[in-house]
């Protein structure tokens, strides 16, 4: 039968039911209304195979009320006794044959509704029935595990598309495309498990799959509270892929292991019973009949009350619930997902990481990322080569046309390859930025503030090493900003801003660089309260003169915070360094604005490929070493007039008005050089942020790009040293970690006289 | 990794695979590494040294466009220095890092003999008493015809170099490495 008619009938029905309450013995009151009601009922019921039997009683209950009526008596108690049970027989036959719609069986909250129904209701409180055992998760790693592997890298796909839709759910819950994105993410996760008998995976799963699909056929809406569940399930299912994809790259012991799920398959369960009158383990026809109005409360609490329902639905499907408190709304267009972009989100393992290369014509592959990282080092090594056969002066002597243009073409091809070699690795930062929407979300939640985030330019691509790395300092940013920067929306109403705070997150490129900003128009930084504890750590004179943007730094120095308020969320001091330190060892740099009262923005710069540099060679003695050009700012011979030695500061170089330390780097590395005589040799001021040093070196001997090399795990702990790379001639030239360099202190008197 | 000490000599033992090993020479004495940890053998190339490193370390080389350390036996079992000949080669192994994770390094050694099969009769278990090197670093000893290889746990030397990798000078006094 169709919901219109189903609808129809159950209005009917509840409106009858209360008539009938309504008669008393010995009046006539109400007979019209019953007998009318009667009849349209068997009117109603006409011509549907399903509800013959319906039917065939409202005909005799209607029959027998027009008798009644007819004969000008009054209603008996026993008429109305029989009435009673026609009614309810009435009410069963037709449940017989719409048994998804959710029952109504009274319009009032009295009892004796509940008595009058032959529903059994549900064992009342089924919050105090103990919580099935929890199934452990074992893997077969021996036998199956590439497939496990895969599952794992996929299954990370699939909680990325989880969270980012019960997100935009949020904002509309009735978005079919993404309800079906959702639903298939779990099916599809499901199905996996299944496969691999994970049990607990593919019954977590599942549950939500029937709570999803209840939501796509328009049974249930889903609210803050289901999304929360939601989201929930997803977080449950991502600590079972964290886990596994330990195990597998073993990092963790092999072995089974059990995750808390019952309970909330049990939630999930309560809101999927409330939602069909069904009992997930039992198929009984008769439904439980609870409230099917998609409301804000809480979902224990719908599984406790006893079978009585409020009223009785308008539609099929309930009311949309009232909006929450906007909190996280997304501007972005629905997160379809781009079929051809790569996915960085799951880690490539050593053995068998997966990128996807999007081709022109929108479909991919999926190429393992240890061949694609071969691929770029060796089209990096091959310009290299290509640039020193075709600089060589034998060669460029040969005046041979046919030789030249082949040189030519050489070169062209090689430019191209490289190209598109560095393309491969390029990847849009765009899903980096979704996750942001959860964490804004999260913590404005958390602390009862309204955070509005904007993303822009998602499209812009980077590095696939940079966009992985960069994540955790952007978290951790857009945490700070949303935590200490946009402020309660009382006290925002004080200052005269919208309730609602907002932080854009941007990325473009500019200069060769990329740019990353993170803007609020919160409360921007106290330079007097930062200036005032950078003074109390000793990292600066009370009486130093500092820019604005100098004292801003000071929130980059470790252990540093202003915040009066500790939250578990940021406030310890702990992360602002670690971001400066992760994004300086992307070759990154930071730079502060901000307003007070108004708002802060954060501008990162990131070079556009890690693997490729401009460098300046330098030779110190017989050793050849590597500057980044990018941290150099000058280089020049020495005078004796600029040269001097400040007392308790070492040697120190007068660059223009500056004064900046002298580091000669013979001595740091324990070389024997040309000269010690620094007017012999060459100065390369080297910068990093604030700081600067003069290098001292023998010769500065040429520039040229090259492939950063890592120096591998061994050489970790030598500071100075940021990787190597291979010259021209084969040998392999270290390069110098500037940062490092920058911050040694200045060698001691003894060695400057 | 076979346990350390040995008193668990049985159990030093029976981790000792049979198989083929790879021997050389460090000055009068012989050595051993299983032929899987073995990646190639080349003659010694151009080495930059790195700055700051133990003496041990002597610094880094192209192999192919790979960066990859290179470690000087001779010096990190504290023999007496010799000079690098035409017979200096460098074996280069494919070692498991502490990080879990594996990599390239290169050992200088005197002289490359062959590859020898041996079968777990043939290991004897390393007896107590002091050695050069700590016992840690060995598995085992082969015996060969007529000489006694020592089975070195290749992944250990280098796990404990790394440990001890620091910019402090190492001079003879220092006690072995703890692993």
């Amino acid at each position: 039968m169709t919901s219109d008619l189903s609808t129809k009938l159950r209005k009917l029905l509840g409106k009858l039911t209360s008539e009938v309450d309504k008669t008393k013995p010995g009046s006539d009151q109400d007979q019209f209304s019953v007998m009318d009601l009667f009849i349209q009922l068997r009117k109603s019921a006409a011509g549907e195979a399903a509800l013959a039997a319906f039917q065939t009683l409202a005909n005799t209950s209607a029959q027998s009320v027009i008798e009644i009526v007819e004969s000008g008596k009054a209603f008996t108690q026993e008429n109305i006794d029989h009435l009673k049970g026609a009614l309810t027989d009435l009410k069963h036959a037709f449940e017989q044959s719409a048994p998804t719609a959710p029952e109504t069986p009274a319009a009032t909250e009295a009892p004796t509704v509940a008595a009058a129904e032959t529903t059994q209701p549900k064992p009342p409180a089924q919050e105090t029935l103990p919580l099935p055992e929890e199934t452990p998760l074992v893997m077969d790693i021996d036998g199956d595990g590439d497939i496990l592997r895969e599952f794992v890298n996929e299954g990370q796909e699939h909680l990325e598309n989880i969270e980012q839709g019960v997100l935009a759910l949020e904002t509309d819950p009735k978005d079919a495309d993404v309800l079906n994105k959702v639903f298939r993410a779990f099916h599809t996760f499901k199905g996996g498990a299944g496969f691999l008998n994970l049990i607990p995976i593919s019954s977590l799963a599942h549950t939500f799959e029937s709570l999803l699909d209840l939501a796509r056929k328009g049974e249930l809406v889903i609210d803050r509270t289901i999304a929360e569940l939601i989201l929930e399930g997803g977080d449950l299912l991502k600590q079972y892929v964290i886990e596994m994809q330990a195990q597998l790259s073993g990092k963790k012991p092999r072995g089974p292991f059990i995750l808390p799920t019952e309970a909330i398959k049990a939630k999930a369960r309560a809101v999927i019973e409330s939602h069909t009158g069904k009992t997930s383990s039992a198929a009984t026809p008769k439904p439980a009949a609870t409230s099917a109005t998609g409301g804000v409360k809480t979902v224990p609490t719908v599984v406790v009350r006893k079978p009585v329902v409020v009223r009785p639905p308008a539609s099929a499907s309930p009311p949309p619930s009232p909006a929450p408190p906007t909190l996280a709304a997304q501007e972005v267009p629905p997160p379809a997902p781009p079929a051809a972009a790569p996915k960085p989100s799951g880690k490539p393992t050593v053995e068998s990481g997966t990128s996807a290369v999007p081709t022109a014509g929108g479909s991919s592959v999926k190429v393992d990322t240890l061949k694609l990282d071969t691929l770029v080092d060796l089209v990096g090594e091959l310009v290299i080569a290509q640039s020193f056969v075709a600089q060589h002066p034998d060669l460029k002597a040969i005046s041979n046309q046919f030789f030249t243009r082949s040189m030519s073409q050489l070169g062209r091809i090689t430019k191209e390859l490289q190209r598109t070699a560095m393309s491969m690795r390029m990847v849009p930062i765009g899903s980096t930025f979704q996750k942001m929407q959860r964490i804004v979300r999260d913590v404005a939640t958390k602390q009862q503030k309204q955070v509005h985030l904007v993303l822009n330019g998602e499209d812009t691509e980077l590095d696939r090493t940079i966009v992985e790395s960069i994540g955790d300092p952007l978290m951790h940013m857009i945490r700070n900003s949303v935590d200490h920067g946009i402020e309660k929306p009382d006290v925002r109403a004080a200052r005269g801003k919208p309730a609602g705070g907002t932080v854009h997150l941007r990325a473009f490129h500019q200069s060769g660089n990329i740019v990353i900003q993170i803007q609020d128009d919160g409360n921007g930084l106290d330079r007097e309260r930062i200036f005032k504890k950078a003074v109390e750590k000793g990292v600066v004179q009370a009486n130093a003169q500092l820019t604005d943007e100098e004292i801003y730094h000071f929130i980059f120095a470790p252990g540093f915070s202003t915040a009066e308020v500790v939250s578990d969320i940021s406030g310890r001091g702990v992360g602002m360094d670690v971001v400066k330190r992760n994004i300086e060892k992307l070759q990154g740099k930071v730079e502060i604005e901000s307003e007070l009262g108004k708002g802060s923005t954060f501008s990162i710069y990131l070079p556009l490929t890690l693997a490729i540099i401009e460098a300046l060679v330098v030779s110190v003695g017989d050793q050849r070493y590597i500057i980044p050009a990018l941290s150099v700012r000058e280089s020049f011979q020495l005078t004796p007039a600029m040269l001097s030695t400040v007392y308790n500061r070492g040697e120190m170089v007068k660059v223009r008005d500056r004064l900046i330390p002298l580091l000669r780097l013979y001595e740091h590395f324990n070389i024997k050089p040309r000269s010690t005589n620094p007017t012999e040799g060459i100065v390369i001021v080297l910068e990093a942020g604030r700081a600067a040093r003069c290098l001292l070196v023998d010769q500065l001997l040429h520039k040229q790009e090259v492939v950063i090399k890592s120096l591998g795990e061994t050489m970790k702990k030598n500071q100075a040293l940021a990787g190597a790379a291979i010259l021209g001639d084969g040998r392999v030239g270290l390069i110098l970690d500037v940062n490092a360099l920058v911050q040694l202190k200045s060698p001691s008197l003894q060695m400057a006289a | 990794m076979p346990p350390a000490s040995a008193p668990s000599a049985v159990t030093a033992k029976s981790n000792v695979n049979s198989g083929k090993y790879l021997t050389f020479a460090l000055g009068q004495e012989s050595y051993a590494i299983h032929i899987l940890k073995v990646r190639e053998i080349i003659r010694l190339p151009d080495i930059t040294p790195i700055p700051q490193m133990p003496e041990y370390v002597k610094g880094v080389i192209n192999l192919r466009g790979k960066v990859i350390p290179v470690i000087d036996l001779r010096i990190r079992f504290r023999f007496p220095r010799a000079e690098f000949n035409e017979r200096t080669c460098l074996i280069v192994v494919c070692v498991r890092l502490p990080s879990g994770n594996s990599g390239f390094m290169g050992l200088i050694v005197d002289v490359v003999e062959e590859v020898i099969a041996v079968s777990s009769q043939d290991i004897e278990a390393t007896p107590d008493f002091g050695t050069k090197l700590d016992t840690n670093y060995i598995m085992g000893l082969a015996k060969v015809r007529d000489a006694v290889k020592t089975i070195l746990d290749i992944d250990r030397i280098v796990a404990g170099d790394l440990l001890q990798i620091a910019p402090e000078k190492t001079d003879g006094q220092n006690s072995e490495v703890k692993s």
